[in-house]
């Protein structure tokens, strides 16, 4: 079995002369939740839509679950659910029924599932309601029982915490990391950095159509400029010292203490040099740590990188 | 089966629709031979008996030109009703063909359309013997053949809804310029009497069993042809943007 259950090569989607998804290479590994993370309008939704055969690609290649789309693109949607956008019914007909006519076009099994996936998502009791009368949420609970209905290996949620309250946004991710512990793929696409951070394993950065940074969220919030946290009892004694560091890049003050950021190619022991030079000048170090750098900041860090260089 | 009763569901359940699909089969039968039973009980030296087999002509070409908006209303709204609800695109992350998914459309509203059609034309077959006193009454012959010939209509003008709102992907929009045509458009074009050869309802016209009311240039072979025409054209383009537009 293939390690990546989505696969996509130089995929690109041109609308006229603006390209919305810029020959994107993208890898999610099975079992796992992953964040396709950018702003609004950086081609998340339209790179979701390609992969479901909802658009067509203007070049490149996607393979789901190991198959080739659109040329199969059936049998890899058969264990596939998704949301695209928010997700919408029939308000005339209930929630039950809105599942209904979704699991007569899946076929198979589908039907069955229909119970089971509504009490998942915590509307059992209020299924047999029109959708008319549902709040926003409950109707994004609902496209997720929707889209468990094919029992999938892969599920793509695109923006899908909109309109959810506080409580329902905690529910949600305990839904997913459930998912995910019973070995299925979890697909979020968000711009919500907070909220990517919290539930994915793994993460692609998207902007203006393309892909700039994947990997595993650890790797990318200890990776990009290196930096520390002092916590010393002399701070105006301290700031001479490290500015005449060679391995100090800038230092800042904040509410915790001063963030000292080091520069690019500072050696490994740099921040023990920095330590002994403190202690040597009189001042006292209460505390040292490696500051480990947010998922936003990070992001905000490679999005302006790139702006610089646009 | 199951993406038809699919269909059927969705369409059953618009209580609108299948009130409005009821009112434009059912009550212009009911209230014509009502009127009809009224006239000539109030006035019997004027008004001959309601029933007879002139009065179901009347009868049927009423249903024929009120139904006909109930199935062209019915037919858009199963062309269109899961693109204007933003449900297709649910329908197409399935993995199911988006032509099963059109194809499905058709059986589905006819499940809807058909019956309300066949219960009207009963009811005025029922009216027209039961209520023709000394009118000759019709024989099942003729009845079979305005029963097809309804049939067909419904069935053309069901299918020509489904085509155009697939095709345009608004059942508002369908609806709007089918009902403009079907009501106003092509009902001038026929007085012309020079465009009968393309004209569909020239050759609905052509092909009722009885007197159609004016001479019509054209072939029965050719009317068969023209609403043939009339109905596969619009579906095909229907079917096409089905499979083709983004969903």
């Amino acid at each position: 079995m293939n390690d990546y259950i989505v696969e996509t090569e130089g995929l690109t989607k041109r609308f006229g002369e603006r390209i919305a998804v810029d020959h994107v290479d993208l890898r999610i590994p099975r079992g796992s939740a992953f964040g396709y993370l950018g702003p609004n309008g950086a081609g998340k939704t339209t790179l979701i839509r390609m992969l479901l055969g909802l658009t067509t690609a203007s070049s490149g290649t996607v393979r789901l679950l190991g198959r080739p789309v659109p040329a199969e693109r059936a049998e890899a949607l058969a264990r596939v659910g998704a949301i695209v956008e928010e997700p919408r019914f029939h308000p005339f007909l209930t929630g039950r029924e809105n599942l209904e006519i979704v699991a007569a076009a899946r076929g198979g099994e589908a039907e069955g599932r229909i119970a089971g996936a509504l009490d998942r998502v915590g509307l059992g009791a209020r299924a047999d309601e029109r959708v008319a009368k549902y709040s926003l949420g409950m109707r994004q609970r609902l496209g997720v029982a929707r889209a468990l209905l094919a029992d999938p290996e892969l599920l793509i949620l695109d923006e899908p915490t909109n309109g959810l309250d506080p409580a329902g946004i905690l529910e949600f991710r305990g839904l997913v990391r459930r998912l995910v512990g019973e070995g299925r793929t979890v697909v979020l696409s968000s711009h919500l950095l907070d909220e990517v951070e919290k539930i994915c394993d793994a993460v692609a950065i998207v902007d203006r159509g393309r892909v700039v940074w994947q990997g595993p969220i650890d790797a990318i919030t200890e990776g990009g400029e290196r930096t520390i946290l002092l916590v010393v009892d002399d701070e105006t004694r301290a700031r001479p010292v490290l500015a005449g560091h060679a391995a100090v890049a800038s230092t800042a003050q904040t509410p915790d203490g001063l963030r000292v950021e080091l520069v690019p190619d500072a050696a490994e022991h740099a921040p023990a040099d920095i330590n002994r030079r403190l202690v040597e000048a009189g001042v006292a170090v209460n505390r040292l740590e490696p500051s480990r750098a947010s998922l936003e900041e990070r992001f905000l860090e490679i999005t302006s990188r790139l702006e610089e260089a646009a | 089966m199951k993406l038809v009763r699919a269909e059927f569901l969705k369409l059953r359940k618009r209580r609108g629709l299948v009130a409005l699909a009821a009112l434009l089969t059912i009550a212009p039968v009911v209230i014509g031979y009502s009127a009809l039973s009224y006239l000539h009980a109030t006035n019997p030296a004027d008004y001959g008996p309601a029933g007879g087999t002139d009065d179901l002509a009347g009868a049927v070409e009423l249903l024929a030109q009120i139904g006909l908006v109930a199935a062209i209303i019915v037919g858009a709204t199963a062309g269109a009703g899961d693109v204007g609800a933003g449900v297709f695109r649910e329908l197409v992350v399935t993995g199911r063909s988006r032509l099963a998914l059109f194809a499905a459309r058709i059986p589905g509203g006819l499940a809807l359309l058909l019956p309300l059609v066949a219960f009207a034309f009963s009811l005025a077959a029922g009216a027209s013997i039961a209520l023709a006193g000394s009118d000759q009454a019709p024989g099942p012959e003729l009845l079979l053949r305005y029963g097809a010939w309804i049939g067909v209509g419904s069935f053309s003008a069901f299918l020509l809804g489904v085509g155009v709102a697939s095709a345009l992907g608004s059942r508002a929009m369908s609806i709007g310029l089918l009902l403009g045509w079907q009501l106003a458009a092509a009902p001038i074009l026929l007085a012309t009497g020079k465009l009968d050869a393309v004209l569909p309802n020239a050759a609905l016209l052509r092909l009722e069993p009885g007197d159609a009311g004016r001479p019509l240039s054209i072939s029965v072979t050719t009317a068969a042809v023209v609403l043939a025409v009339w109905t596969l054209v619009p579906l095909a383009a229907g079917a096409w943007r089905t499979r083709t537009a983004d969903a």
